[in-house]
């Protein structure tokens, strides 16, 4: 039958806030993207802050299947790629008197230097 | 707000009673033909995005009812619900069936029917709106910016519908014409200020009933170049709704609208 | 290394039944055994179906709704029943996928009558009572079965339930609140609650299902809690019910119409007047009171909005 078209498959992604990413909400059926878009907000965010939308019909994702997602598995033993892996630097500034420069102290610098 | 309404001449205050009705009456009435389509719409999430136009709209209107009670008129639900049919100020259109049959048996809707009484009904509110964003009467600036922010989705909402209908089967087309030609009959009202209309505008309430049918006009002119379709011209009032003149089906409808609350009106419910 | 792939039916199942057991929760495309994927089509497809007829009995209220906010409230909960049915109703259908199945064949199912709704929904309503009661008691029952499978096994599931609970909070409120004003309105209002609790008892007794397969000759429950997609049976939902509303009805002073109720303190379980359980099943067959009534009303409108779907259809971007 002819309706089957109108019966098309949109995710739905959405951002709170402009400083936000974007984040999966739902799916809906809709005839194209035009009328996807005009019902995302009202089926899915009714009754919260929305910024930006995006709808993407499914047949446009391309994912993995449950075979595909047993290839992102890793082991635990990746301490050189994180700070875990050196810790140990801490108290060695603390020999040479030094602070160590962590990720708090170092992402605090958002604030920019004193003037 | 006080100091206004202190200044305020009798003749300004009938002028700017009588507008208030026409806005509140008008919202009402389109929201309760909204409320009759909940559950019954073409597709599910369409009954769910256009149910939260209906809610707008009758939280709009609620906004005028509320004016009217501040201005001393009595209580915004007894505004809404008790009302005989020949004091309410909505335009035909906006009374209207929204198809064969009555919503608690098997109605048959006409959806292209309300997709074109929505899509003008809501370009020319925002035509309204618009103005009265500029209006002499403080309270009705404030609740014009407000009712601004949501006609945005309203009006991309209906026009989106419109225009798709029109560009797709021949079935849906030439239902589309008749509902265009339906509603087009009733919009004999829908500018008009009725019998205050030289008060209304003499105070500057809002513009004049010629401007704002023109800036309606003109926002459509670019769908209906568009799609090919030549503009509607807007007939003589057969009824005008403004002066209280109107159809038997806003009187079932306020026999609907208001069968609880007239059970007990002093009650709270 | 076995892959998938490679994988016996045995192995499948045994390692399909691992990860559930171990909290994993199952997606849409995952391998799972038929049955599962019966049952919860079975279950979900029936679940979305009723939210959908489930706004008719209510709908009838919302242009009547006696105030403008009473209007506002009812709509924007009539509203929330279609947005589940919408949820659910995702979820179903990618579970049919693979048999090639789409919204419009769930519709047929329905007007064919293969596919059932919920019994409350086949229920008559007779007055604002009936609004305020369905939203305080039936969505308050529903609650209940929902928050029951919020943990369910199969994914897509538990995320329309997430939202479909949060959202049900409202909803029972919005029913408490006019249940409130009306039990504490005159003694007219107070008589039609009364009026409204006497005739949608038994169908909330019902509403949780029979005790066991052998009151009505079926039951998934076995299956449902087999495969981790609900944690109680049908009665133990009931009586958590029962331990939740009954004290509540009473502070009303509203008057349950069963004489024999009462809490059994040594079994620590209600005592209650069963329903007639063949009512209930000729109920759910749609012999109920207005089901033919509703399934028209949703057939008729289905078609009479046919024309539109297929003009969608196609319209080209």
């Amino acid at each position: 039958m002819s309706e089957k078209t109108f019966y098309q498959e949109f995710e739905v992604f959405s951002k709170r806030t402009h400083a936000a990413s974007f984040q999966h909400q739902f799916d809906l059926l809709a005839p194209n993207e035009d009328m996807a878009l005009m019902m995302a907000q009202e089926n899915f965010m009714r009754r919260e802050p929305v910024v930006d939308i995006w709808v993407v019909n499914k047949k446009n994702i391309h994912g993995m299947d449950e075979e595909e997602r047993l290839s992102l598995k890793r082991l635990d033993n990746k301490e050189y790629r994180t700070t875990k892996g050196y810790g140990y630097l801490r108290k060695k500034w603390r020999k040479y008197e030094q602070e160590m420069l962590d990720e708090k102290e170092i992402l605090s610098w958002a604030g920019g230097k004193e003037k | 707000m006080s100091n206004i309404e202190r200044m305020m001449s009798a003749e300004e205050k009938k002028a700017l009673e009588a507008l208030i009705f026409q806005l509140a009456d008008d919202d009402f009435l389109f929201s309760y033909r909204g409320s009759e389509w909940l559950g019954l719409a073409p597709h599910i999430e369409e009954d769910v995005a256009s149910s939260s136009i209906t809610q707008d709209s009758m939280g709009h209107a609620a906004m005028y009812y509320k004016l009217l009670e501040d201005l001393g008129l009595g209580k915004a639900d007894d505004l809404a619900h008790l009302r005989p049919a020949q004091e309410r100020k909505n335009s035909v259109l906006t009374e209207r069936v929204n198809g064969d049959g009555y919503y608690m048996d098997t109605p048959q809707y006409d959806w292209a029917y309300t997709v074109v009484r929505s899509y003008f009904y809501t370009q020319a509110k925002r035509a309204k709106i618009n103005s009265l964003r500029e209006s002499s009467y403080e309270p009705l600036r404030d609740i014009a910016v407000k009712v601004s922010m949501e006609l945005y989705y309203h009006v991309m909402h209906w026009k989106l519908w419109f225009e798709q209908l029109l560009s797709s089967t021949e079935e849906a087309k030439s239902k589309m014409v008749s509902a265009l030609k339906l509603v087009v009959d009733d919009m004999g009202d829908l500018f008009s200020y009725g019998e205050q209309k030289e008060l209304i505008e003499r105070f500057d309430l809002i513009d004049s009933e010629e401007k704002i049918q023109n800036n309606w006009l003109e926002a459509l002119r670019p769908t209906f170049e568009k799609l090919k379709l030549d503009l509607p011209i807007i007939p003589e009032p057969k009824l005008n709704g403004r002066n209280g003149q109107h159809t038997d089906e806003l009187q079932t409808a306020i026999d609907t609208l208001s069968e609880v609350y007239r059970l007990d009106t002093a009650t709270n419910w | 290394m076995v892959t998938m792939r490679a994988m016996t039916a045995d192995e499948k199942m045994e390692y399909f039944m691992e990860r559930i057991e171990s909290g994993d929760k199952i997606q849409a495309d995952d391998w799972m055994p038929e049955e599962y994927r019966q049952t919860l089509i079975k279950l979900i497809s029936m679940h979305g179906i009723s939210e959908i007829m489930g706004a008719l009995p209510e709908k009838e209220w919302v242009p009547k709704a006696p105030s403008l906010y009473r209007k506002l409230g009812i709509m924007a909960k009539v509203q929330d029943e279609m947005g589940h049915g919408q949820l659910l109703l995702r979820v179903a259908e990618d579970l049919m996928k693979p048999y090639g199945k789409t919204r419009g064949d769930i519709m047929q199912d329905l007007f064919n009558e293969d596919l059932k709704f919920h019994n409350v929904f086949h229920m008559e309503t007779k007055t604002w009572a009936d609004a305020g009661l369905i939203g305080w008691l039936v969505d308050g029952a529903a609650i209940i079965t929902q928050t029951n499978m919020l943990d369910a096994s199969y994914g897509p599931y538990a995320k329309a339930l997430q939202r479909i609970c949060a959202e049900e909070v409202f909803h029972a409120q919005h029913g408490e609140s006019i249940i409130m004003a009306l039990a504490e309105g005159t003694k007219e209002q107070q008589a039609m609650v009364q009026d409204a609790l006497n005739r949608w008892w038994p169908a909330l007794l019902m509403f949780f299902g029979p005790p066991s397969k052998a009151t009505t000759g079926a039951s998934k429950q076995e299956a449902t809690i087999k495969y981790r997609i609900r944690k109680n049976t049908n009665e133990e939902l009931r009586q958590s019910f029962l331990d939740k509303y009954i004290p509540r009805i009473l502070s009303l002073s509203l008057t349950i119409p069963d004489d024999t109720l009462h809490f059994d303190q040594e079994k620590k379980h209600w005592v209650y007047q069963q329903p007639d359980w063949t009512e209930f099943k000729n109920i759910i067959k749609n012999n109920g009171p207005k089901s033919q009534a509703r399934l028209n009303l949703r057939r008729s409108s289905y078609e009479n909005n046919a024309w539109v779907r297929e003009a969608l259809s196609a319209v080209v971007e």
